[in-house]
């Protein structure tokens, strides 16, 4: 039915996730807290479109310049909630869209 | 002081356990109740309230002079099954409910009397014989509660030491107590009732615990045996001392810049011993109550009192007593005309002190000053850059102490001096605009016209400042001259809409950019120097004297892309720490702004800048 096209389109697009200290993601906190930071990752060559071949085709063959536009990729489409933690100066900060929930080619 | 206490138990709660087989007539335990007066005496009855203590009330008997409770019946096993509860425990948990009245009482109801808990512990065993009872056990109550005694009372018995229902388990013995105490104590030991006894009345403001250690002393067949346990004996507070005032009775208060509703002035403390309990709310135990001395109805609806009060102990000789603030407070702005002097007189009055000195008069001498509206300053010259872009800040304009005013509002105008000039130069005015400071009474200059710093006739212009005072109208004036200076470069001229700085991601890029709201020109950069998330964060900005300062001020609040940093009030990406209200107070790196829309990271870049440019720059200005 419908459910078995959707889940065909990106297959190879998935959620992953690993395990992090909450200073490994470089946003400058200090902090001992840890998390799961999940992330979309995978190939979306069977959600590509007509426009996506011409895309490619036109620029393997340099007819756009340096133009370069964007495929189709493997991005969250849905975030996890909210995290928060304290840092080692006591003080509270709260991370917003920071790890992804479900993914999809877009 | 009038006897409006009558008895009272100085021990909320009794308990003790019985066992089976138990016979009848055994004592207990006893209660006491503490008396007001020579001419009172006791009288003890048991009361109940439900049905289920109905089944096992007469198996008691409390005397009705000695406060004793007795055994009525001698306990079976059967009694112990009698009683309904739920689970099989061995031990069953009766409550008892007794009453002190002064006089000999026919309905035991318990109503509006003081009353005490009473806790029995029946246990599903018999009474185990003498060799087999702990000394500690035969001496002192399996648990046991810190009595209390009220100040000022009758000297009288306080708690009956001997563990009544233990004491014909063993008969050989000879048991008996004493109390003893680091310092004398108003305590003794009644040796022929063993009733610890309170020997004079106390004073809480001299003492408000009592720590004795009770001895019992016990002669067994062949040793003699010395056991102690520690006993705190609370003093209970009654309002006995008068207020008074340490030093001062009288603050002289000057109400002139600081004239908005809810302004407070001065502060005067009255003491009092006594402590001030807060809970429960309605209790009325030394409680303050204060009246303004004056039948003029514009004080009276121009001031109040406030009145706080707060517990101390240091300055009462490390015994808890109270501190009562009282401050002068402006109940409605002041218009800046009012002058005025006058004594205000507040009566404080300590309404449930006994005696006839339970008042304290406090005096607050207040003189109201007329704020005069004026410029001191004749004339302000500002000069603004030829290149400066729209909503640059050019200076500040301010009537005599504006920024000292509350509750004084002051608006800003600007107006043309001649007026018969042509309509070009007329225009030229545009260039400058003021509004008022949202933190102050001043008043901000900005560029709100760029057109005319371009147009060879607008070279200096001449302003009337107009500040009005808004609740009297008064007004002041002053002149203002601006004069432009600097060259136009060629390709400024054509600029109408200006980028904001806070987009520009590189000192390199920011410093050659023409933003919105620059007085020069040109965008600001600000290097942070700290690792990690640092409120002196690197960003580009329009004016450093303004912007980041963590104030989303007047002009900046005009236009969101002025100063982002400090105004935005969407979500910051990246490690930050939020400003309170708007804008950045903290963040990581570098900040930058689209619209409202900012970023803090930390730019890859940037560190390997820092290896020779930026070390070379910190060395040499070190």
């Amino acid at each position: 039915g419908k459910d078995e096209r959707v889940k065909v389109q990106g297959r190879g697009c998935l959620l992953k996730e690993i395990h992090l200290n909450v200073t490994d993601l470089g946003l400058g906190y200090r902090t001992k807290e840890e998390l799961i930071f999940r992330y979309c990752s995978g190939p979306c060559h069977d959600a590509e479109t007509n426009y996506d071949k011409i895309l490619n085709n036109l620029t393997h063959n340099k007819k756009l310049d340096k133009d370069t536009p964007s495929r189709t990729c493997c991005r969250p489409i849905a975030f996890d909630d909210d995290l928060s933690f304290l840092d080692d100066n006591l003080e509270y900060h709260t991370l917003k869209k920071h790890s992804a929930r479900k993914c999809a080619c877009v | 002081t009038s006897g409006s206490l009558g008895l009272y138990f100085p021990q909320s709660e009794y308990s003790e356990s019985v066992y089976v087989g138990q016979p009848a007539g055994t004592p207990i335990l006893q209660i006491h109740s503490m008396l007001e007066t020579e001419t009172e005496q006791a009288h003890y009855y048991l009361c109940w309230r439900n049905k289920q203590q109905r089944s096992y009330i007469p198996w008691f008997h409390l005397d009705e002079t000695t406060g004793t409770l007795y055994l009525n019946k001698t306990l079976e096993w059967s009694d112990f099954g009698s009683l309904y509860r739920g689970a099989a425990q061995a031990l069953r948990k009766l409550s008892l409910k007794a009453m002190a009245v002064p006089w000999p009482f026919r309905e035991a109801t318990c109503m509006r009397q003081p009353t005490v808990e009473i806790s029995i512990t029946f246990i599903n065993a018999t009474v185990p014989p003498c060799g087999q009872i702990a000394l500690e056990k035969l001496c002192f109550p399996d648990r046991d509660s810190n009595p209390h005694i009220q100040e000022n009372r009758l000297p009288g018995p306080l708690r009956q030491l001997r563990r009544l229902s233990r004491v014909s388990l063993c008969p050989d013995y000879n048991i008996s107590y004493g109390v003893e105490a680091e310092s004398p104590v108003p305590f003794v030991v009644n040796d022929t009732t063993s009733e610890l006894m309170v020997k004079a009345s106390v004073d809480r403001e001299e003492k408000e615990v009592y720590r004795l250690e009770i001895v019992c002393r016990v002669q067994t067949e062949d040793k003699f045996h010395e056991l102690f346990v520690p006993l705190h004996v609370n003093i209970y507070d009654e309002d006995d001392n008068p207020p008074y005032v340490n030093g001062t009775d009288t603050q002289e208060v000057v109400v002139e810049f600081i004239r908005n509703e809810g302004a407070i002035f001065g502060n005067l403390s009255v003491y009092d011993r006594d402590t001030t309990p807060i809970f429960p709310k309605d209790q009325s135990q030394n409680k303050f109550v204060g009246n303004l001395m004056t039948n003029d109805s514009w004080i009276k609806e121009s001031f109040t009192i406030q009145h706080t009060f707060r517990e101390e102990k240091a300055i009462f000789g490390n015994i808890r007593g109270t501190v009562h603030e009282y401050k002068l407070i402006l109940s409605k702005n002041m218009s800046v005309t009012e002058n005025r002097t006058f004594q205000l007189d507040y009566l404080v009055n300590d309404t449930t002190f006994p005696g006839p000195d339970g008042t304290v008069m406090l005096h607050f001498n207040v003189t109201i000053l007329p704020v005069p509206i004026r410029f001191s300053n004749s004339t302000y010259v500002y000069t603004v850059n030829r290149r400066s872009t729209a909503y640059a800040q050019t200076g500040k304009i301010c009537v005599d102490n504006c920024l000292k005013f509350q509750g004084i509002d002051i608006g800003y105008q600007l107006a043309i001096v001649e007026k018969n000039v042509s309509a070009s130069v007329q225009s030229c005015y545009a260039a400058v605009g003021v509004a008022r400071s949202l933190t102050n009474m001043s008043g901000v200059l900005f560029v709100n016209d760029t057109d005319p710093l371009r147009r060879p006739e607008c070279t200096e212009l001449q302003y009337l400042v107009i500040a009005q005072e808004q609740q009297k109208q008064l007004q002041a004036k002053t002149q203002l001259i601006i004069v432009f200076e600097g060259e136009l470069d060629k390709g400024d001229v054509e600029e109408k809409h200006f980028l904001s700085c806070a987009e520009r991601r590189q000192r390199k890029e920011c410093e050659v950019f023409r933003g919105l709201g620059t007085p020069s020109g040109k965008c600001q950069w600000r290097q942070g120097t700290e690792k990690g998330i640092s409120r002196n964060y690197s960003t580009c900005s329009p004016d450093l004297r303004t912007c980041p300062d963590g104030v989303c001020d007047v002009i900046e609040s005009k236009d969101m892309s002025i100063c982002p940093q400090d105004c935005t009030s969407e979500p910051i990406i990246g490690g930050h720490e939020r400003g309170l209200m708007l804008g950045i107070k903290a963040g990581y790196g570098t900040c930058y702004c689209f619209s409202e829309k900012c970023y803090c990271e930390k730019d890859d870049a940037e560190e390997a800048i820092c290896d020779d440019m930026c070390k070379t720059i910190i060395a040499t200005a070190v």
